[in-house]
């Protein structure tokens, strides 16, 4: 995994394409540059920084279109709009559909590299936020029933030997699952336990049909 | 108009026919009056034939005279035979004459007539009443009582009325010269104006010439002031002892005088004389007509109810009120005109009124012609000036577009010169700290020169895309004037401007509407333009196929109400679009015409989306293609609200 940020660009203007590619290049960043929506959707993904810079005018569907199309998948790639000359309106969808900015041709280099530079440090939050939530998916999804059993009386505030009785077992055992359970999610304390808890909560809410 | 004539004609023809009819029955009715008892008059005038009075009294007396009454005529012509012999000879003559035909009723005219019939009565007709005329009443009250069988209407000159007349009629005279003769009778008369004139005295100075020897009296005449009128009657002899007949010197006198002459009597009328009050000789003779017939008919002398005096009347001479300048709004009511010629439109009545129909048809019609005229011109001109609007908006419209699709296509480009000139410029480390790289360079001046170069390419790219950003800005205040508007009416002129077109390539345009009304929001050039360019491009599309049948050369529109406002569709009967072209049918100078610019349809897009409309092209099931528009109704008006509730939550 390379830590140089990957700029797709989408234009289906060529020259403005390559002018575009090469100017971001020299600035430091790794590029793709795609003619059309379908070129781009037809790539995989690499799971690097990157962000996506979109033409809004395009043969076949438009750079709306593909902004709604990655949003339905769940791809969180940043996108800033560039546009030959932009109404009011499509602006508008634009930025309400998460849109970083809405640049217009000919744009200006600093202008160019900060809203990229603001499209990178979004995909950097965005990525970070989801590889915690993964990590600590994948965490959870170590426990054994019975350790979640405890972990869901330790999260509801229970004693152990509350937590013994319902499920009709030892306390002794309790104390035994909940060490390993407390190791398994690298909690160090039953505070620390009660926060993860929370992430949890709101990882299920949003990931509710994978959880 | 040859059918009025006939009809004036044909009256005439009827009221012929009528008086022929009258006459054959009165005819037929004085048929037997003559077998049986011819009635007999005998008229004895005292003067002479040739006197112009004899011959109006004779034209009165034939007009009232019963038909088959035997009318005998003598004249004594006392005024140039007299004596006892003379008297002698003609009661002889009469007496013996009428011996075989003795007349049941004599008529003396004048005063010697009168006299003479009394003084020898009995030796001539003794028992035949006697009807008299044109004899002055004083003359009567100067004879010895009349015998009852003797009657007749005295006669009066009135010199007063005709002097008063005269003063009214010439209000400036200061003089008025009275004429009178050297005769007996003329004497009498001349005491007697001597006395009337009196009344005058006021208003004017009267001078009398009395018997002067006529040249002298006419010399006089002559010489006479213009703030002069002259009254006679004529004389019936002159200073010198000549005889006149008063007329002849009444005329004599108004030819010689240089002011207006005024006269009591009726008979000179053409002589020069002005006019004036006297007994009508005419309506003498018919009251004379109208005593013997009833003498006649056996009605008793003395029941005769006579006026005791003839009354007069006026009579005018046009030409002399003309001459002298007569004042014409003192002539009475009642007055004789003679000589005045009958004015265009009293002699050519019928003509005229054909004429002032024909010429009121006439008039009416140039009116009727020329407010036509003046209508179709307003018509043509609003016409016109739609056409202008159209092909103004159209201009505009062209331009636009165009101007539009030339500045996106140099965009393009001057954005891709900017980004590579960006690229370059980080490449050869421009930024800060740009010296001491530029020392590292093999170079520096080299560098130095790129990064000027780069420099100057930038700033020019950037003025360039200044200059589009500025076109755009204008052409984007094209404000569109938003009314509402009826699309039915709107579509009804398009195919109402369109047909002469349609009807130029053999082709049928038809308009078909679903909704009475169709009321939208909108500019009502621009939606007419987006109707025409459709309309326009489906006729090419027709004429673009070979000899098309004729059912496939129609175009229609149609007009329905949808959920979100109208759609308008244009369909046409040619080829269709060729798939792979649906969609860049609206693309700016996309076009599969060989002469067209592809403009159409794109401004047509533009202009239906400033409408918050929307426009799509398909190919119909029958064939050919289908251009649809759909607009937002009035009140509905959906886009805009869309985009308003959008721009409030943005």
């Amino acid at each position: 995994m390379s830590d140089v940020a990957l700029i797709h660009v989408v234009d289906d203007d060529e020259s403005q394409r390559v002018a575009l590619l090469r100017l971001l290049g020299a600035a430091g960043f790794e590029t793709r540059g795609y003619g059309c929506t379908g070129e781009f959707l037809l790539q995989p993904l690499p799971d690097r920084p990157a962000c996506l810079l979109l033409d809004m005018h395009l043969p076949g569907p438009s750079g709306l279109e593909l902004q709604a199309a990655l949003q339905l998948r769940g791809c969180t790639l940043p996108v800033v709009f560039l546009t030959g000359y932009g109404d009011v309106a499509s602006s508008v969808q634009a930025m309400k559909a998460g849109a970083v900015d809405f640049l217009s041709k000919p744009i200006e280099r600093d202008a160019l590299l900060d809203a990229i530079g603001r499209a990178l440090a979004r995909d950097r939050a965005l990525r970070a936020a989801g590889r915690e939530a993964a990590d600590l998916r994948s965490r959870f999804a170590a426990l054994t029933p019975r350790e979640r059993e405890v972990f869901d009386g330790v999260v509801a505030g229970k004693l152990n030997k509350q937590i013994a009785e319902a499920m009709g077992i030892a306390e002794r055992t309790v104390k035994l699952q909940r060490a390993q359970m407390m190791r398994k999610l690298g909690a160090g304390s039953a505070a620390e336990l009660g926060a993860l808890a929370e992430r949890l909560k709101g990882l299920c809410a949003r990931y509710s049909p994978e959880a | 108009m040859p059918r009025f004539v006939c009809f004036l004609r044909s009256l005439r023809c009827a009221r012929r026919l009528l008086g022929l009819l009258g006459c054959a029955l009165l005819l037929a009715s004085a048929g037997p009056a003559t077998a049986t008892e011819e009635p007999r008059i005998l008229v004895l005038f005292g003067y002479q034939r040739a006197l112009p009075a004899t011959i109006k009294v004779e034209q009165g007396l034939d007009e009232t005279i019963a038909a088959g009454t035997d009318v005998s005529i003598e004249f004594l012509d006392s005024a140039r035979f007299s004596g006892e012999a003379y008297v002698r000879a003609v009661t002889r003559f009469l007496r013996d004459k009428y011996a075989q035909r003795p007349p049941q009723v004599i008529v003396a005219g004048g005063e010697d007539a009168l006299t003479f019939l009394l003084s020898h009565r009995e030796a001539l007709f003794p028992h035949a009443p006697i009807v008299h005329f044109g004899i002055r009443r004083s003359m009567l009250a100067s004879l010895a009582p009349l015998p009852a069988d003797v009657v007749g209407i005295p006669i009066e000159f009135d010199a007063v009325r005709t002097i008063d007349l005269a003063l009214r009629l010439s209000p400036r005279a200061k003089r008025l010269v009275l004429v009178t003769g050297a005769a007996p009778w003329d004497r009498a008369w001349e005491a007697r104006l001597r006395k009337e004139v009196t009344r005058f005295a006021g208003r004017v100075t009267p001078e009398f010439l009395a018997g002067l020897p006529t040249d002298e009296l006419l010399e006089r005449l002559r010489a006479l002031d213009r703030d002069s009128i002259v009254f006679t009657s004529g004389y019936f002899r002159d200073g010198n002892g000549d005889d006149f007949i008063p007329v002849a010197a009444g005329a004599a006198m108004a030819r010689a005088a240089s002011v207006p002459v005024f006269a009591p009597s009726d008979t000179t009328m053409g002589t020069g004389i002005v006019g004036g009050y006297s007994p009508s000789y005419v309506v003498m003779g018919r009251e004379v007509g109208r005593s013997v017939n009833a003498l006649l008919d056996g009605v008793a002398p003395q029941a005769l109810a006579l006026p005791a005096v003839l009354p007069t009347t006026l009579n005018l001479d046009w030409n002399q009120i003309r001459r002298w300048r007569l004042d014409r709004d003192e002539i009475p009511e009642d007055a004789v005109i003679h000589f005045r010629e009958p004015s265009f439109l009293e002699a050519h009545r019928d003509e005229a009124i054909l004429f002032a129909v024909v010429m009121l048809l006439q008039s009416g019609l140039i009116v009727w012609l020329l407010v036509e005229r003046r209508r179709r011109r307003v018509a043509e001109q609003a016409e016109q000036k739609q056409r202008f609007a159209l092909v103004h908006a159209s201009r505009v419209s062209v331009a636009g577009e165009l101007t539009g699709s030339i500045a996106h296509e140099i965009n393009q480009p001057l954005g891709a010169i900017l980004s590579n000139t960006d690229a370059a410029e980080l490449i050869l480390g421009a930024g800060a700290g740009t010296d001491t790289e530029a020392e590292s360079w093999p170079d520096p001046a080299r560098h130095r020169e790129l990064r000027a170069i780069l420099a100057d390419i930038r700033r020019d790219d950037l003025r360039a895309s200044e200059v589009i950003r500025r076109l755009r800005a204008l052409l984007g205040k094209q404000r569109t004037e938003s009314t509402p508007l009826d699309l039915v009416e709107v579509a009804g002129e398009v195919v109402a401007l369109l047909r002469v077109e349609a009807r130029r390539r053999r082709m049928t345009l038809s308009l078909d509407s679903a909704v009475q009304h169709a009321i939208i929001l909108g500019d009502r050039i621009q939606i007419q333009q987006v109707m025409i360019i459709l309309v326009i491009n489906a006729m090419d599309a027709i004429d673009a196929m070979d000899a098309g049948a004729a059912d496939r050369r129609l175009v229609v529109m149609t007009l329905e109400a949808r959920a979100r406002g109208y759609r308008i569709t244009v369909t046409d009967h040619g080829t269709g679009i060729a798939p792979e072209h649906l969609e860049q049918v609206f693309e700016s100078f996309f076009s599969t015409k060989p002469d067209g610019m592809g403009l159409g349809l794109s401004i047509a897009r533009t202009l239906v989306n400033t409408h918050h409309g929307r426009i799509w092209a398909e190919n119909a099931a029958a064939g050919g293609a289908r251009f649809q528009v759909e607009l937002p109704a009035l009140g509905g008006a959906r886009g805009e609200s869309r985009f308003n509730k959008e721009g409030a939550s943005a």
